[in-house]
């Protein structure tokens, strides 16, 4: 893990360089706080946290995250390229982790890019400044869950668009498992609901969001990660035998 | 420095390499000879531990590849055959991200790169992207990446294919510098050219190795070591040519006229002896030479064999 650093350091550099993140970056912001303010009437809520604009999140993150992570491995797209990191000292764990961070990080500097939010809501009223840091902390590891989906899906595809597809695919499953459940609701055993409701990122999430910052919740996207992040690293071993 | 044994690699249920052994000391530049790039290709990606073999054994430096892969790793340098290319970064931010890689920072990151940039002749295009560079310099960048850590074993795959001839001149004479200071395999499909380069021969054919032997031994069963051709504008007297002693026969050149290529007998010399004749006869030579032997002709023949 001593080369962590050396790939973080590219990988954000690789983000800095490319106008396509702060573009997407800048499209989340907009469209969060303009569903905050329009559809849900923030101002007039009187509320003290910010809700309004982190239930959005799930599916903003279905255009920010894809953005995010077809950069992932865009250095290694060339096939040239690929092949010369195979041969260098470097462990496949390094690279996987060391991208993933540093695409986590640019995540969450979307999220602090938010702050004016909250000096407003603090200049307003009283806010419940505990709350919405839990708010914060829960979109950053939906983000970071989410990402790692995408680190997964860029094992198995080369080409920026089946990446990008797939992603989007596998993110709006997920997010939309609730209706599925709904659709579910008298065909299927209880089992099968009870489970898919627990697999559910979206109901996690909006527990966390109302201000209930449970371990088996955090635990639940940090273990996601684990998995995905795991089954990053077996594939890109398997690819090299 | 470098022992390979019983060395297989199968895919697809195909053997592309099957049992392989060969030993490399230090300061010897092995020759990959023989038909079939990708087979050489292979091998040198099996040595660098890019790809696993299938079975046998690879020791590097005194470490086992299969089982310290990292440790092989840091003591290899690999040039590939396939270029280079990435749109955003510049030759100084490649460098300095494989410098990093390969664990230096601060001075003497600074340091290893700029050694490596002065030796290849960078300096130039040291702030083009990768993409826009040509197929000469994104080579000597490759190799620069190669060389960057001062490997034990540097593994060349094709270094001068497609390069113009002063470009691939200047590149060779790089190589040849190289080869006092590490072990070096080079791999390519111009016999002539890897004959000039190297010291040993390996000769694949068919996914085996079919001959190990030392450079000169290769030279040496060409039927044209010794050789000696000679081109004048008027005809020459070839009988007096075919009687001179040692002479096992000659030829003519059908695209050239006026060239014939004297053939000499296992172990003799007939260099001497037309020299006489000519300066005797005094007839008017434009070129004279002696052959080192054909060594194209002798890995085209071995292979045959092989495969017959």
């Amino acid at each position: 893990m001593k080369l962590l650093p050396v790939i973080f350091k590219r990988q954000l550099a690789n983000y800095a360089s490319s106008p396509a993140t702060y573009l997407s970056i800048a499209l989340f912001l907009a469209l969060s706080t303009m569903a905050g303010l329009y559809l849900h009437r923030w101002v007039e809520q009187d509320s003290g946290d910010l809700l309004v604009f982190f239930q959005w999140h799930p599916w903003l993150y279905l255009l920010l995250i894809p953005a995010l992570t077809i950069r992932l491995w865009s250095d290694e797209a060339d096939p040239g390229f690929a092949d010369l990191m195979s041969a260098l000292p470097i462990t496949a764990a390094e690279r996987v982790i060391g991208k993933f961070i540093a695409a986590w990080v640019v995540a969450g500097t979307a999220l602090i890019l938010s702050f004016p939010l909250v000096v407003a809501a603090n200049y307003l009223g009283s806010a419940d400044n505990g709350l919405i840091a839990s708010q914060f902390a829960a979109s950053w590891l939906l983000a970071g869950s989410y990402l790692s989906v995408g680190c997964f899906v860029c094992t198995l595809a080369r080409q920026r668009v089946v990446i990008f597809i797939l992603t989007i695919g596998l993110l709006l499953a997920a997010t939309a498992l609730s209706s599925w459940v709904d659709a579910l609701e008298r065909q299927a055993p209880i089992w099968i609901i009870d489970s898919l409701s627990a697999l559910n990122p979206q109901s996690r999430f909006s527990t966390i969001d109302h201000g209930k910052f449970t371990l088996h919740d955090s635990l639940y996207f940090v273990s996601m990660i684990v998995a995905f992040l795991t089954a990053t690293i077996v594939t890109l071993n398997y690819k090299l035998r | 420095m470098i022992e390979i044994s019983n060395l297989t690699k199968t895919l697809n249920k195909k053997n592309i390499i099957s049992d392989f052994s060969f030993n490399a000391r230090q300061q010897e530049c092995l020759g990959l000879f023989g038909e079939g790039p990708d087979v050489k290709t292979m091998l040198l990606n099996l040595l660098s531990g890019s790809t696993q073999p299938t079975g046998g054994h690879i020791h590097i430096d005194g470490i086992n590849a299969q089982t310290y892969p990292h440790k092989a790793k840091q003591v290899i340098g690999y040039q590939r055959f396939k270029d280079l290319s990435h749109p955003t970064m510049s030759v100084k931010a490649f460098l300095n991200y494989i410098a990093a890689i390969r664990g230096y920072h601060g001075a003497e990151k600074r340091a290893r790169v700029e050694q490596a940039v002065t030796r290849l002749d960078l300096y130039p295009a040291l702030n083009a992207p990768l993409d826009a560079l040509c197929a000469c310099t994104k080579r000597r960048v490759s190799v620069a990446q190669a060389i960057l850590h001062s490997p034990a074993v540097l593994l060349l795959d094709e270094p001068t294919a497609g390069l113009a001839a002063d470009q691939a001149l200047s590149l060779k004479a790089f190589i040849r510098s190289l080869v006092q200071e590490m072990t070096v395999i080079i791999s390519s499909r111009n016999s002539e050219e890897l004959a000039e380069l190297c010291t040993r021969a390996l000769l694949i054919a068919d996914s085996r190795l079919v001959a190990d032997t030392p450079l000169p031994d290769l030279q040496r069963s060409s039927r044209h070591f010794q050789a000696v051709t000679l081109s004048a504008d008027t005809p020459l007297d070839l009988l007096a040519l075919a009687v001179l002693p040692g002479v096992a026969g000659i030829e003519e050149h059908r695209h050239a006229p006026g060239t014939v290529t004297v053939l000499a007998m296992p172990g003799h010399a007939i260099y001497p002896h037309i020299h006489t004749l000519i300066a005797n006869r005094r007839w008017k030579i434009n070129t004279l030479n002696l052959e080192p032997g054909r060594v194209n002709d002798v890995v085209q023949q071995l292979s045959q064999e092989r495969s017959h």
